[in-house]
């Protein structure tokens, strides 16, 4: 047994002189984790290139995912990209280190509108700058929608609220977001309440609502989305722009005669932005900066909006980007649309729980 | 203090029985497989000199991979959650007060309160006993004839059925669960294949059901269920069937009062081995159910991922892990009284 | 080799033509592809009979058996029990039992469950199952065991409870496939007297197959020689040692030494040529055959005379060798000794005498002789 746990302890040894060896020798590196398809490859490319510092990439497809793995620490992780409400508690939490913006060359392209709009989790933006950003709305599929109700309202969310409406497209598959906070703060903003609401009596307003349209729903899920409708398997559903977008394109290339349109309903909905931060644990935090103002450089962000399809915000790369992109208002509405889009701050845990509770009952169909 | 030895003694035996009562009949599957006799060959021969060699890994593994770890949840079941990292407050902490030294140890129980007010988290475990009993006993009526056909086949061919039903294994798990989604879909490859048969004109809805659930389960969990069975038939003379039928006992009365008491231990170890795990199960509900397939493993997932409440997360554990050890151990306690009155 | 008690010698009913066969098995024909394992056999068997189906691994005898219990369905012939066909009758509902060589205990009953067993399934009310079971346990001389579980016996008293077990149902046949093989040589001997003991208790009639001749010629009314799907020959063992009628036979049964020659005829003194001999074999009867026929001697070598003295001039069946070899038995010593011819021919003599008084030994040359009734004539 000694034997065992001396060779166990020798073998031990070695791994972590070689493991820190590794470190030191690959010192131009950084360790980014971003959501998954979500940048232009050349991009990584190019800026290894330019800088000498390898790109290497991992990806996450959840906003869980990415915080469990945080607040557990020691990620190796040096860029990583939470959605604005799970960063402001990852701040809380002591997750993030503060932003250099010595080292931020670039940080006078972003447009102060949107910066000030993220400002509300991260006072002073003093830990992230916003990579990318969307809305929650939603997607159907043109053909089918047509048949079964010619004169559908697609430019609300009483497509998928309204128990009349949602009941005609029962056959065809309906999926809603799994998504707790974002489902309250959707439907309160869809029956004129705030949104942002942060009490309990208000959240309860949400069951009736989403009780009344259980029935409708298919599945509650927040991706199987994408092939669901790029395969014509359901008619509508709720989601994020780029992911309805990608699903759009999916189909156009499966040319499998599935037409699918996305729309930001007028009652207004929730927008989401991407944000790029360095863990206060980053082996890395340099080459983290030059990695963050790197994506800061107009042309660069614009490369990757053209790529993923969705609004960046970067004031000086707006006219750089495709021109069909920018004049798409379902990836940069216009300016009325803008001012119905709203954020959030997230529930404290009590709340949260409530949220959860509430939503996990809908859900269950009780 | 031969009153403590003897407990400890007896104690040994018990985990000993307990271990076996699984491991057993997957043992002997394995045995039929040739790779793993060498394997076996191999270790015989290297390592077990020592008896204490030999008992030592499969305790240190217990202690690593499943004590500590439980210890660690016992914990975190009793602290607070918390924004910080990780996410929750400590339970023990060594405070200092006047140059004295005090373990301070704050136990919250209301993690366990909550789940015993709510009957979210009771309706959860009822519903996931229920789909896990479901689907042990559909995994036993479709494993049971596919093990009998393993055991009864001529044994040349055995090694390479064994093989056969583990090679699913070598597939990415998701993968094949994923696959089940094509398959059942409205525009599936299953509904293609009835509404070109004719026998259905409207594709029906499997997918997003409980019973895509049962079948992704009883597809995924087949193995475990078929090898312990495969181990006690293929253990079975064949000649008990034979003289009971001599003795005047009709084939399908033969099989009830001979062939299925004999199989038992593999019943036994199959279920168990089916059951636990499915009790837990998130990945193919999720996928393959539908948004009311309420499980255990999902709202577990929701409290850890959704609500970040590590506590409750916990708690919930722990309770699935009473839930699932005390059947099981009293299971034991009744095999043990058993055996004991036997002898 | 003796012959079975004194009470049996009466018990023939093969050769009363009035007797009706309790088993008639007519030109049944087994294969398994293209192996035939029971080639067109005929068999009767009478009541009461203790029989025997003797012979080496494939000859048949197995399959027989399990036709004869109806594991097996024969592709040709009819079998007849108690003057009903089973040829089609599925083993539950035949009025045999057969006993397993494995003993086929069901290991999760009891004894009793076990012996029980097979009289809940005529549904039998319970107070006389369990008045019979005891009975049975009794038989076997078993009378406390029927709680034991068959795990906690020792082989002996596995075999017991098989017996019981498969005699509770009072069959009309019985059937034993190797019934002692399982069981180390001592308590061999002792069971084959008790398996006797019992048959004439229960007075059923036994069919037991076995590849030991001994087990045969010990227990067995009649045996019946298999040789590749086919008898050979069936009689009861005085007759199957004394009278074997082909060298198969005399040589599967006990040792034997066989002499190849040709007939001479001869109306008084009927005799053999034989090269291998190195003289001419007289024999015991003159033979329905025509002078220069094909034949063979056998002699068993218990009655082999051996000396070192040569014997008288004249005297007939005198071959001459040298001692090559010597087994002491302990009850008889076998002598191997090799003629002129080079041919090897065994001798044994019991062993009267103290070991240290023997006279013969290695190399000496001795003689052999034996009186013409002792040796037969064979054909085939």
């Amino acid at each position: 047994m000694r034997k065992y746990v001396l060779g166990v302890g020798a073998a031990l040894c070695a791994l972590v002189v070689g493991a820190s060896a590794l470190l030191a020798a690959e010192d131009k590196v950084v360790h980014v984790y971003n959501w998954s398809d979500y940048i232009d490859d050349t991009i990584l490319k190019e800026f290894e290139a330019e800088t000498g510092i390898k790109v290497v990439y991992d990806t996450f497809d959840s906003n869980d995912t990415l915080e469990t793995k945080l607040l557990t620490g020691n990620t190796g992780y040096d860029v990583v990209v939470p959605s604005g409400s799970f960063l402001a508690r990852q701040i809380t939490a002591g997750v993030f280190r503060e932003l250099d913006r010595a080292k931020l060359t670039n940080y006078g392209n972003m447009d102060p509108a949107i910066m000030a709009r993220v400002a509300i989790w991260d006072e002073g933006n003093k830990h992230a700058v916003p990579y990318m950003w969307g809305t929650t709305g939603i997607a159907y599929n043109v053909k089918k929608i047509k048949e079964r109700m010619p004169d559908a309202p697609v430019d609300s969310f009483r497509m998928v609220f309204d128990p009349e409406v949602i009941a005609k497209f029962k056959d065809c598959g309906v999926y809603l977001m799994d998504e707790v906070d974002d489902m309250h703060q959707i439907v309160l903003n869809y029956l004129g309440e705030d949104g942002n609401s942060q009490n309990a009596e208000t959240l309860k307003k949400v069951v009736p609502v989403l009780k009344a349209v259980r029935p409708f729903v298919t599945k509650f899920h927040n991706s199987a989305q994408i092939e669901a409708l790029a395969n014509g398997d359901i008619c509508l559903t709720m989601g994020w722009s780029g992911d309805m977008l990608q699903a759009k394109n999916r189909a156009i290339e499966a040319k499998n005669g599935v037409d699918i349109a996305f729309s930001i309903p007028r009652e207004g909905t929730l927008m989401f932005f991407d944000m790029l931060a360095i863990p206060a644990d980053a082996p890395h935090p340099d080459n983290a900066h030059a990695f963050i103002d790197y994506l800061m450089r107009p042309e660069v962000i614009a490369k990757a909006s053209n790529y993923i399809f969705y609004a960046n915000g970067n004031a000086a790369a707006t006219k750089l980007v495709d021109p069909a992109i920018v004049n798409d208002p379902s990836v940069y509405p216009p300016p009325d649309v803008m001012k119905k889009l709203f954020v959030v701050t997230p529930y404290d845990a009590k709340l949260q729980r409530v949220a959860t509770r509430q939503f996990s009952s809908i859900r269950g169909g009780e | 203090m031969t009153f403590g030895a003897a407990t400890r003694e007896a104690t040994r035996a018990r985990w000993a029985a307990r271990a076996s009562l699984i491991l057993k009949p997957l043992q002997s599957a394995l045995d039929a497989f040739p790779p793993s006799r060498w394997l076996m060959r191999r270790l015989d021969r290297r390592a077990l000199k020592g008896r204490l060699l030999a008992i030592a890994p499969p305790y240190a593994w217990l202690l690593i991979f499943f004590l500590a770890p439980f210890a660690i949840v016992l914990k975190i079941s009793f602290a607070e959650p918390d924004v910080a990292m990780p996410p929750y407050t400590e339970v023990f902490a060594l405070i200092e007060d006047a140059g004295s030294f005090f373990l301070s140890i704050k136990l919250n129980f209301s993690n366990y309160l909550l789940l015993i007010e709510d009957d979210l988290y009771l309706r959860a475990y009822l519903n996931s006993l229920k789909i896990a009993a479901i689907s042990t006993a559909l995994a036993l009526m479709v494993g049971f004839p596919i093990a009998y056909a393993m055991a009864r086949a001529p044994r040349r061919w055995r090694g390479a059925l064994v093989m056969m039903m583990i090679l699913p294994f070598w597939t990415s798990f998701l993968i094949r669960v994923y696959a089940w989604i094509g398959i059942l879909k409205n525009e599936g490859l299953l509904n293609g294949f009835l509404q070109w048969l004719g026998v259905i004109g409207e594709p029906l809805t499997i997918l997003n059901t409980d019973f895509a659930v049962y079948i992704g389960i009883v597809y995924s969990y087949l193995p475990f269920m078929v090898l312990p069975l495969y181990a006690a038939l293929e253990r079975m003379d064949e000649s008990l069937l034979e003289a009971a039928s001599d003795l005047g006992c009709r084939p399908v009365k033969a099989f009830w009062v001979i062939t299925v008491p004999l199989a038992a231990p593999g019943i036994i170890a199959g279920s168990f081995l089916v059951f636990i795990p499915v009790v837990g199960e998130v990945v193919i509900p999720d996928l393959l159910g539908g948004s009311d397939t309420l499980m255990i493993g999902r709202l577990l997932w929701a409290e850890f991922f959704s609500n970040h409440d590590w506590p409750v997360a916990s708690a919930v554990a722990m309770i699935l892990l009473l839930i699932l050890v005390i059947p099981i151990v009293l299971f034991q306690r009744h095999q043990a009284a058993r055996q004991e009155a036997a002898r | 080799m003796a012959s079975g008690p004194t009470t049996r010698r009466t018990f023939e009913p093969w050769d009363d033509p009035k007797s009706k066969p309790i088993l008639r098995v007519s030109s049944v024909s087994k294969s398994y592809g293209s192996v035939t394992a029971v080639d067109q056999l005929s068999l009767d068997i009478h009541r009461g009979e203790f029989f025997a189906l003797l012979g080496p691994s494939g000859c048949g005898k197995t399959t027989l058996l399990r036709m004869l219990a109806g594991f097996e369905r024969p592709d040709t012939g009819r079998i007849e029990l108690d003057g009903v066909d089973m040829t089609a009758v599925p083993p539950y509902r035949r009025p045999v039992n057969m006993m397993f060589q494995s003993y086929a205990l069901f290991p999760h009953m009891s004894v009793e469950g076990n012996i029980a067993f097979g009289l809940k399934q005529e549904g039998l009310p319970a107070r006389e199952i369990k008045t019979r079971v005891a009975e049975a346990l009794a038989l076997v001389q078993l009378p406390d065991y029927g709680r034991r579980k068959p795990h906690q016996l020792s082989g002996g008293q596995r075999q017991r409870v098989a017996l019981a077990r498969s005699l509770v149902k009072r069959p009309k046949m019985l059937l034993l496939d190797e019934p002692l093989a399982a069981l180390d040589r001592k308590l061999r001997e002792e069971t084959q007297f008790e398996l006797m003991t019992i048959q004439e208790q229960v007075g059923i009639t036994f069919v037991i197959v076995t590849h030991d001749q001994d087990e045969a010629m010990t227990m067995a009314s009649r045996i019946a020689v298999m040789d590749r799907g086919r008898i050979a020959q069936v009689a009861p063992p005085t007759e199957i040692y004394e009278q074997p009628n082909s060298r198969y036979v005399a040589d599967f049964i006990g040792s034997v030494n066989l002499f190849e020659g040709n007939y001479v005829g001869g109306d008084g003194a009927p005799t053999m040529r034989c090269a291998e001999a190195g003289c001419d074999l007289s024999l015991a009867q003159p033979l329905l055959v025509a002078p220069g026929h094909r034949l063979w001697v056998a002699i068993r070598p218990e009655k082999l005379e051996i000396s070192r003295e040569p014997p008288p001039p004249g005297t007939l069946n005198c071959l001459s060798g040298v001692v090559w070899d010597i087994g002491y038995l302990g009850d008889f010593s076998t002598y191997r000794v090799k003629l002129d011819s080079g041919k090897i021919v065994s001798a044994a003599e019991a062993n009267r005498m103290r070991l240290t008084e023997r006279t013969i030994s290695w190399e000496d040359r001795v003689y052999l002789r034996w009186v013409p009734q002792a040796a037969v004539a064979l054909l085939s």
